[in-house]
C-alpha cells in the first residue's frame, strides 16, 4: 500500500501497524516519538493495535526540539 | 531475555547503554558541548519544529544527559525523564510547570527544609500558595483540596522528621481529584520503592544523594510516570501540548517552554558521574539500610539517646506503613535526640569517621544538626511540622563496616 510518512510518498505491505512503522522507517529516538495519523494524534498504547491504510498520512513529531509551539 | 524484563540491578549497570559501536568504550560518552551543529539549515529548523529528532543545545538538551535520563527513566518504569542541575530546580520546575499565580501546591507538612522554603517562601511571593496538612493524615489532603489545587507533594520518607505518609492513600485522593500527585523519592530510591507502583505522577529525586553515592556532584531529575491524563481540565495551559504529542504534553510542555526557560538544566560531566555512581545503587543501599537498621536498634537502647526515629523500628509510628510500602528496607536516614543542643555539639564534634555536612546518601556515614543548619530558616510552628528539635540529630549512615561505625558513635557517646 502506498502511504506518506513525514511528507514521503512510500510503500508498505499489508496489514504494518504504526510500531512497525517506526522501526522500518528506522525513526529516531522511537520510545520519545508521537506519531500523527491523518488528522489525529496517537497515543502511545495504541501503536502496536493501529493499522495503516493506503493514502494514510503519517507524521513523526517530537518533544525535544527548541521550541516551536503550533 | 529483553532488556526491560530485566532486573532492578541489572538496569542500573545496563540499562539504555550498550558499549559504543564505534569504540567499544562501556562508559557513558561526555559530550562537553554547550550545543550541536547541522549541515543544513533545513535540518535545524526541522528538530526546532518538532519535526525532526536531535540534539540542540544543553540548555534543553544533551546527549549525555540523554543517556542518563533514559536510564533513571527506566529504573522508575516512567515515560520519559529530563535532568535538573538539583533536587530543588526538579522540584521548582515541576510546580513552575504545573502551577502559577492563584494556584495552589497541596504538600505534606514534614518536607525538606529547603523544599518547605521554596513553598511557604520563595513561590508565595509570585502567588502559589501552598496549604501544608499534616503529612499522615491521610484525611487532611482531602479536606484541603480546593479548585486551584494543582499538585500535592509528598516526600518517601520525611526529612528530618523521618515520617512515611501512605502514598497509595493519598494516590486515590489525588486520582478521584484529578490533580498530579509528585512524589520526592529521593531518600528511598527506585531499588526500594518505585512510587509509580503507589499512585504517583511524577517522581522527583536529588541525584546529588543515593543516586550519585559519592557526595561529587550536585543533580536532580523529573520523571514522568506516564500516568497522568494531560488533558484534565484542571491543567488548560498543558492542553496546547496534548494537542500535539498527547501522552508527552507534560515533558513537551517542560522542553519546550518552563524548562527550556528556567534554565535548571544538568552539566554533561555531572550526568557521567550519576552514571558511574548509580551502578552500585542496589548494593549500596543494602548495605546502607542494614547499617541503618543496626545503628538504629544500638541508639534505641543505648541510654543516652531519646526518640531514635527510624522506620524499621517497630516503636516508629509508621513503622507498618513503612513495611507495606518498603518491604524490608527502610532507608538509611535515622535521628536521635540527645537532650540539649550542647551535647549534640558535643557529640558531633568527637566524632572520627563520621562527616559533618549538608549531605546524605553519601557512602561515608554523615551527620548533622538539622535545627542550626538546614532548618534554621524555619520559624518555632514550622520546625515542629518537620520534626526537628534543638537537641536532635540526623544520621546518614553510609556502608563502612557496621563494627566501626557503632565503635565511633559508641566513643562519641562516652565523652557526652
Amino acid at each position: 500500500m502506498n502511504i506518506s510518512v513525514n511528507g514521503e510518498n512510500v510503500e508498505m505491505p499489508e496489514k504494518t501497524n504504526v510500531s512497525s512503522l517506526l522501526t522500518i522507517r528506522d525513526a529516531k529516538m522511537p520510545d520519545m516519538v508521537s506519531v500523527k495519523l491523518n488528522d489525529d494524534i496517537l497515543d502511545r498504547n495504541v501503536f502496536e493495535t493501529t493499522l495503516l491504510k493506503e493514502n494514510d498520512n503519517v507524521e513523526f513529531l517530537y518533544f525535544m526540539g527548541g521550541g516551536e509551539r503550533k | 531475555m529483553p532488556k526491560h524484563n530485566l532486573n532492578i540491578e541489572t538496569q542500573l549497570i545496563h540499562g539504555a547503554f550498550s558499549p559504543d559501536k564505534a569504540t567499544g568504550a562501556t562508559t557513558i560518552p561526555v559530550f562537553q558541548s554547550s550545543s550541536f551543529a547541522y549541515k543544513t539549515a533545513e535540518e535545524l529548523e526541522s528538530i526546532f519544529a518538532g519535526r525532526g529528532a536531535g540534539f540542540v543545545y544543553t540548555r534543553i538538551n544533551n546527549p549525555t544527559l540523554d543517556l542518563f535520563e533514559r536510564r533513571m527513566n527506566i529504573l522508575e518504569n516512567g515515560l520519559a525523564a529530563i535532568t535538573c542541575s538539583s533536587g530543588m530546580a526538579a522540584i521548582s520546575t515541576t510546580v513552575l510547570a504545573l502551577a502559577g499565580a492563584g494556584d495552589e501546591i497541596l504538600s505534606g507538612n514534614s518536607i525538606f527544609g529547603g523544599t518547605y522554603s521554596l513553598f511557604a517562601h520563595t513561590l508565595s511571593r509570585y502567588g502559589i500558595k501552598t496549604h501544608f496538612v499534616e503529612t499522615t493524615d491521610i484525611e487532611a489532603y482531602r479536606k484541603a483540596i480546593t479548585d486551584r489545587t494543582k499538585l500535592i507533594f509528598v516526600e518517601t520518607i520525611g526529612n528530618p522528621k523521618i515520617d512515611v505518609p501512605d502514598i497509595k492513600s493519598i494516590a486515590k485522593i489525588a486520582k478521584e481529584n484529578g490533580i498530579v500527585l509528585v512524589v520526592d523519592n529521593t531518600v528511598t530510591t527506585p531499588v526500594i520503592l518505585q512510587p509509580k507502583s503507589l499512585g504517583a505522577d511524577i517522581v522527583i529525586h536529588s541525584t546529588s544523594k543515593y543516586i550519585n553515592g559519592h557526595g561529587n556532584a550536585i543533580g536532580g531529575i523529573i520523571i514522568d510516570c506516564g500516568t497522568f491524563e494531560w488533558s484534565n481540565q484542571r491543567y488548560e495551559h498543558i492542553k496546547p501540548f496534548y494537542k500535539q504529542v498527547k501522552n508527552f504534553a507534560f515533558m513537551a510542555l517542560l522542553r519546550n517552554q518552563v524548562y527550556r526557560d528556567l534554565g535548571c538544566c544538568f552539566s554533561p560531566f555531572s550526568a557521567f558521574l550519576m552514571s558511574i555512581g548509580i551502578e552500585s545503587l542496589a548494593v549500596r543501599m543494602e548495605r546502607h539500610c542494614n547499617n541503618a537498621a543496626a545503628v538504629a536498634e544500638f541508639l534505641e537502647k543505648d541510654s543516652r539517646t531519646n526518640n531514635v526515629r527510624y522506620p524499621g523500628l517497630a516503636s516508629h509510628n509508621d513503622h507498618a506503613v513503612a513495611q507495606k510500602q518498603f518491604g524490608d528496607k527502610y532507608g538509611a536516614l535515622l535521628t536521635a535526640e540527645l537532650g540539649t543542643k550542647e551535647r549534640c555539639f558535643k557529640f558531633i564534634n568527637n566524632l572520627q569517621r563520621a562527616q559533618n555536612l549538608a549531605n546524605l546518601g553519601d557512602a561515608k556515614t554523615l551527620v548533622i544538626h538539622p535545627s542550626s543548619t538546614f532548618c534554621r530558616d524555619a520559624n518555632e510552628e514550622e520546625r515542629r511540622a518537620m520534626g526537628t528539635t534543638d537537641d536532635q540529630v540526623r544520621f546518614s549512615i553510609g556502608i563502612e563496616h557496621i563494627d566501626d561505625i557503632l565503635s565511633d558513635m559508641e566513643q562519641s557517646l562516652k565523652q557526652l
